[in-house]
């Protein structure tokens, strides 16, 4: 529930053709695809009208990729029938798709970094010259420049793709779908790395695509997006099509409630701290390679403080420099009064523990059991005599699953047949079991499930109760505002001000992370 | 989230000077301390020599834009110029002859692409694989002997002139163009450069790209098989370790060239330069009487040089 | 999502882990082949040819072991076979130039133990991947041998030196007890330390394991320094058995070194495999050669068959991965 592009004035887009009478564009009729153990699409029924933007939501797992996957042609569907226009068709490969106008925009481009923008644009589609064998290099080009053109991206169609920003990328994807005839763009959280400007950049192209009849299939998390911008929603959960519904005839509540099929409580059970304790962690003018500037903060034992901001004001990287996983170039940390340097090793000897936004690359060895993910960062502690013994780690192990409840059949299965959930738990007991004493969280509960969201919140809360510190970035406002104490907001990769309890609210978060343009 | 860096602009342009401070670097040096260096016909013996690396590198490029390695080129290039002496020697036929080479490198080219693209086994383990395969056929071929009695006119088309230019010069003058317009003008280039870059754009464009990586290798294959020529007519023999650890100074040829091992970032010119440069190396130390084997080790000493630097230019996380 | 409610319950009957399963199957594999050959050559079962036999896979054990280790992070280490070259022929050298078996014992080890962490300097500090900074060590050091040894070869040691090699105990020879000494503190040294289990937790993700608090770099360094180490322990037991040094020497055994990991069931991503698994990879390879031997096979396939095993085990492994 982001906030902050609730403020954004809403789009004066003509209203697009409302899809009263004729045929959908697409539409697919249940559908289902299974993969060994699991249903990713279970008799989904969906249907796309021309100039529309449909948005799809769901939880993580629901199937929308699935659902992307079968559109593309990338995945086949098991069972289901697809008619383009009222006529039925099949859809088994990519060029499949491609004929029919479909085009897939995932979060991870499919571009190739060395080659330059015309080559991506056309790559498969390359246009032979008179002599056999060769491309025509100056058609290409030329052709190149004119999808750009359509677009408005001002670049050289020559430039190497890696040496584009995101945005841009993102741009030559769209212009790589729309010299296919795309006529309907699916596009999978868009908006997840670009800024505001190009953000409003990429919604003008939206609208310009609409105005064409080109249809969007637009997935996103964002409900303000979801109400400024959709025609109509289509809700998914476990695979199976729970709900649609009209923006202008629904709320964000009842959305919520659809993806997760129940009430969603939203107050986290939360002992505000009356006294914090020490001084658990102290930055001062901290600065690192990674961007960072001139960071000043505080977080005490006893209190989860907050650092929130927009997508790319660097809280991420001042985590990662506090810890020391990205270097440092100016500034001190001091942690419970003394000096920290160096990297995650000396972190980890002075009692911090990181839990990263990607748990499954840098929180966790997928490929080991729970017991070995528990005690790799104890083993220095766990076994001071550098031996190591199998029945002890086995103790410690079940110990901590007891603690925290990590739903397992044993502490030697495999960590990465883990909910979510139990596999963040598995991250924040292997602190534990190190004695850390502050706990830095980036997004702790990205990409778990709402019922499993408040165990962890309960579980920080319990930490600081014990006395340790905590602290918490966030992308979602409400978190912040239900279970900080105190919260720092960045801009700009800086520190621009700080909001105490008492401050502590969605609008001044968002009025403070905004850049005042 | 953290922000996406927009990524240095063009790193080429830093590897441009990089090969050719090596290449000019090091000419200086042998100029200096090696009297006969500078002179016409040591410059053309080492364009000369350097024809059969640059055989092997060409095609090297392009399996390591795929992100891929071949080590059994040495091996293969070995068992080609024994299959062809033997061949020559008795038929005469350098067609047939030229025919077995390039058949001993297609099929060992086949069978490389066959693992890697089709069991997906890693291609350094794969190219092991068909090294330790290669190795051991050339020498139950050749039962550890060499092959003599080459014919004349074998000898001929790595000593001879054609237009007054040495052959060889012209033999990698004209597989050097074919290579560029291969790798710039044709979609094989375009789609090898994806093979390493980004394979799943390639699945979503519709194109096979298992078969292109087979051919790639089979390419490599058959450039050890014309290689395998030259360097029979070079040694006038067929010898059963004649060219094992090849593969070697084509990768460090490579690499120096600035062609990366990932993501399909690769540089043709740089190649020719980064074969000149060992090129220049050899001759220069041969001129000082160092012995072949030290030379091996001043090219890895280089090579490590050169990834030392490149590690040392690029913002690593 | 579901919470657990009470401690975790094990599921009654045997267990037995995958790691356990997959080394049981490997003990058949030897015994399989034992029995096979038996039948296929008679000069198989007899004492002579198996104390061979044994003999022979500790040789290759001392190198595969350390080896593993490596294998375990993610990476490889090429060298290992001309470390042997070096190591040997220093050592060599230091024996016939003060006469004395431990000096020269303790300048190959040394050899072999500055070659390892050169290794482990590359790849840790100047991030050069393993099979390339490895692969360049290996020809830098073939130069160095080449050079130093000049198509010299040294012979004639004293014979208490020689017994390391070529002498026997009990009836057994001596290199196999070495076998048994290194199987022992191998796997002592992965299950039983937190190094091990460090390094385990490495090559399952490199990247995680240093946001624990895992000193990765040094670990790095320590498991090439620990496989150039035993390519020097291998280098003096050659030594001590082929009674003389050359250029070439131990050149051929990087490949099966590998191979008796992989068949031990390392994995090449890292993570996965076992210092006891090598053990019977070792065994299983030196089999398969030996059976070779026996049958008269040209001895010129061996690098062909010990080439497509590699493939093969690595094959499975990826097969397995994929299922798994």
């Amino acid at each position: 529930m982001n906030a902050m592009t609730a403020t954004r004035p809403r789009l004066d887009a003509p209203p697009p053709p409302r899809p009263a009478e004729g045929k959908p564009l697409l539409e697919l009729k249940g559908i289902c695809k299974t993969f060994p153990g699991v249903k990713a699409l279970d008799d989904v029924s969906f249907a796309v009208w021309p100039g529309e933007v449909h948005m799809l939501l769901g939880e993580n797992g629901a199937g929308k990729s699935s659902l992307m996957k079968v559109l593309c042609g990338a995945y086949q569907a098991d069972a289901g029938e697809y008619l383009h226009k009222g006529e039925t068709v099949e859809i088994r490969n990519p060029a499949d798709a491609r004929k029919l106008g479909i085009a897939v925009i995932f979060q991870e481009f499919s571009l190739v970094p060395y080659l330059d923008v015309a080559q991506n644009i056309f790559l498969g589609r390359e246009f032979p010259s008179r002599i056999p064998g060769l491309i025509d290099r100056r058609r290409l080009y030329r052709e190149a420049r004119a999808v750009l053109d359509l677009i408005g991206l001002d670049i050289d169609p020559r430039t190497k793709v890696h040496t584009l920003g995101v945005a841009q990328q993102q741009m030559v994807e769209i212009g790589k779908a729309l010299s296919q005839d795309a006529r309907i763009l699916v596009m999978d959280e868009p908006t997840a790395a670009l800024s505001d400007r190009e953000t409003e950049r990429l919604f003008a192209v939206m609208r310009q695509l609409q105005a064409k009849g080109v249809a969007i299939v637009y997935i996103s998390h964002r409900m303000a997006e979801v109400f400024a911008l959709g025609d109509r929603i289509t809700v998914l959960r476990d695979g199976k099509l729970v709900g649609r519904a009209q923006p202008d005839e629904t709320t964000p509540d009842a959305l919520v409630r659809m993806m997760v099929g129940r009430n969603v409580d939203m107050s986290y059970p939360r002992n505000f701290t009356e006294q914090p304790g020490e001084i658990a962690l102290e930055v001062k003018g901290l600065s690192a390679k990674n961007g960072i500037r001139d960071i000043d903060l505080t977080v005490r034992a006893g209190e989860i403080v907050g650092l929130c901001g927009l997508v790319g004001s660097g809280r991420s990287e001042v985590a990662r420099a506090v810890f020391g996983a990205d270097e440092i170039t100016a500034g001190e940390v001091r942690v419970f009064g003394k000096p920290k340097r160096g990297g995650p090793d000396a972190s980890v000897l002075a009692d911090i523990g990181l839990i990263p936004e990607s748990r499954k690359t840098e929180g966790l060895a997928l490929i080991r059991t729970v017991g070995d993910n528990l005690a790799v960062a104890g083993l220095p502690k766990l076994f001071p005599d550098k031996l190591f013994s199998p029945g002890r780690a086995r103790r410690a192990a079940e110990d901590l699953i007891a603690r925290l409840r990590i739903a397992t059949p044993s502490s030697n299965q495999s960590v990465g047949l883990l909910s979510g959930g139990n596999q963040q738990k598995v991250v924040i007991g292997k602190w534990l079991a190190a004695g850390t004493r502050l706990f830095i969280f980036d997004e702790p509960t990205r990409g778990i499930d709402v019922g499993a969201k408040s165990e962890i919140f309960a579980l920080i809360d319990q930490l600081v109760a014990e006395g340790a510190a905590v602290l918490m970035i966030s992308s979602e406002q409400a978190e912040i505002v239900h279970v900080c104490d105190r919260a720092y907001v960045m801009r700009g990769k800086r520190i621009v001000g700080e909001l105490s309890r008492a401050e502590l609210s969605e609008e001044n978060i968002v009025r403070m992370g905004m850049h005042d343009e | 989230m953290s922000d996406q860096a927009v990524s240095s602009p063009a790193p080429r342009i830093l590897a441009i000077p990089g090969v050719s401070v090596a290449l000019i670097g090091l000419s200086l040096l042998f100029a200096v301390a090696s009297p006969g260096f500078l002179t016409s016909g040591n410059l053309s013996n080492v364009l000369v020599q350097s024809v059969i690396l640059l055989l092997l590198a060409l095609p090297m490029t392009l399996i390591i834009m795929t992100e891929g390695l071949d080590l059994s080129m040495g091996a293969v290039l070995t068992l080609a110029s024994l299959v062809l002496a033997l061949i020559v020697v008795s038929t005469q036929s350098l067609a047939l002859a030229l025919l077995g080479a390039l058949g001993v490198g297609l099929v060992f080219g086949l069978v490389n692409g066959w693992l890697i693209a089709g069991l997906s086994i890693p291609p350094f383990v794969a190219t092991l694989g068909t090294l330790g395969a290669a190795q051991g056929l050339a020498l139950v071929v050749s039962d550890g002997q060499s092959v003599v009695g080459i014919p004349r006119f074998v000898r001929l088309i790595y000593s001879g002139e054609t237009f007054g230019i040495p052959t060889p010069i012209l033999i990698g003058a004209g597989f050097y163009a074919l290579f560029h317009i291969l790798l710039y003008h044709t979609r094989f280039g375009t789609y090898v450069c994806a093979l390493g870059g980004n394979r799943d754009a390639l699945t979503l464009a519709g194109v096979a790209w298992k078969r292109l990586l087979v051919a790639v290798y089979m390419l490599g294959g058959a450039m050890a098989g014309v290689a395998a020529l030259l360097m029979t007519a070079r040694i006038n023999a067929g010898h059963p370790t004649a060219a094992i650890g090849m593969e070697f100074d084509a990768i460090a040829a490579v690499a120096l060239g600035g062609t990366s091992f990932e993501k399909g970032n690769g540089w043709l010119l740089g190649t020719l330069l980064g074969v000149l440069t060992v090129g220049v190396l050899r001759n220069g130390l041969n001129l000082m009487a160092v012995p072949s084997s030290v030379q091996v080790a001043c090219i890895g000493a280089l090579v490590i040089a050169a990834l030392l630097i490149d590690s040392l230019r690029s913002t690593r996380p | 999502m579901s919470t657990a409610s009470d401690a975790p319950v094990r599921a009654p009957g045997f267990h037995v882990s995958r790691e356990v399963q997959q080394l049981a199957y490997r003990l058949l594999a030897v015994a399989l082949l034992c029995a096979a050959l038996s039948f296929a050559a008679e000069a198989f079962f007899t004492a002579n040819n198996i104390l061979n036999v044994l003999r022979q896979a500790s040789l290759l054990f001392f190198l595969a072991s350390g080896l593993t280790l490596v294998i375990l992070t993610g990476g490889l280490d090429l060298s290992v076979g001309a470390n042997i070259g070096l190591s040997a022929c220093f050592a060599a050298t230091a024996i016939k130039a003060t006469g004395s078996p431990a000096l020269g014992t303790l300048a190959g080890l040394a050899t072999g133990l500055v070659i390892g962490i050169c290794n482990g300097l590359m790849v840790a500090k100047l991030r050069i991947p393993s099979f390339i900074a490895t692969y360049g060590m290996l020809w830098v050091l073939h130069g160095i041998t080449y050079y130093y040894m000049a198509g010299e070869t040294i012979h004639g040691f004293p014979p208490g030196f020689r017994q390391i090699g070529s002498g026997y105990f009990l009836g057994v020879p001596i290199p196999v007890y070495l076998m048994l000494a290194f199987l022992l503190a191998g796997t002592a040294f992965a299950q039983r330390t937190i190094w091990g289990q460090q390094i385990y937790a490495i090559g399952a993700n490199p990247v995680a394991a240093r946001l624990t608090g895992i000193p990765v770099d040094r670990r790095l360094i320590l498991v090439y320094a620990i496989s150039g180490a035993m390519a020097g322990v291998a280098s003096i037991v050659f030594l001590a058995r082929l009674n003389s040094a050359e250029g070439d020497i131990g050149e051929a055994m990087t490949l099966p070194a590998i191979a008796a990991a992989l068949i031990g069931g390392a994995s090449l991503f890292g993570g996965i495999g076992s210092v006891f698994g090598t053990f019977i990879g070792a065994l299983i390879l030196t089999l398969v050669l030996n059976g070779m031997n026996l049958l008269e096979v040209n001895a010129n396939w061996q690098p062909l068959v010990t080439g497509l095993i590699v493939v093969l085990a690595v094959w499975l492994d990826m097969a397995g991965r994929r299922r798994g």
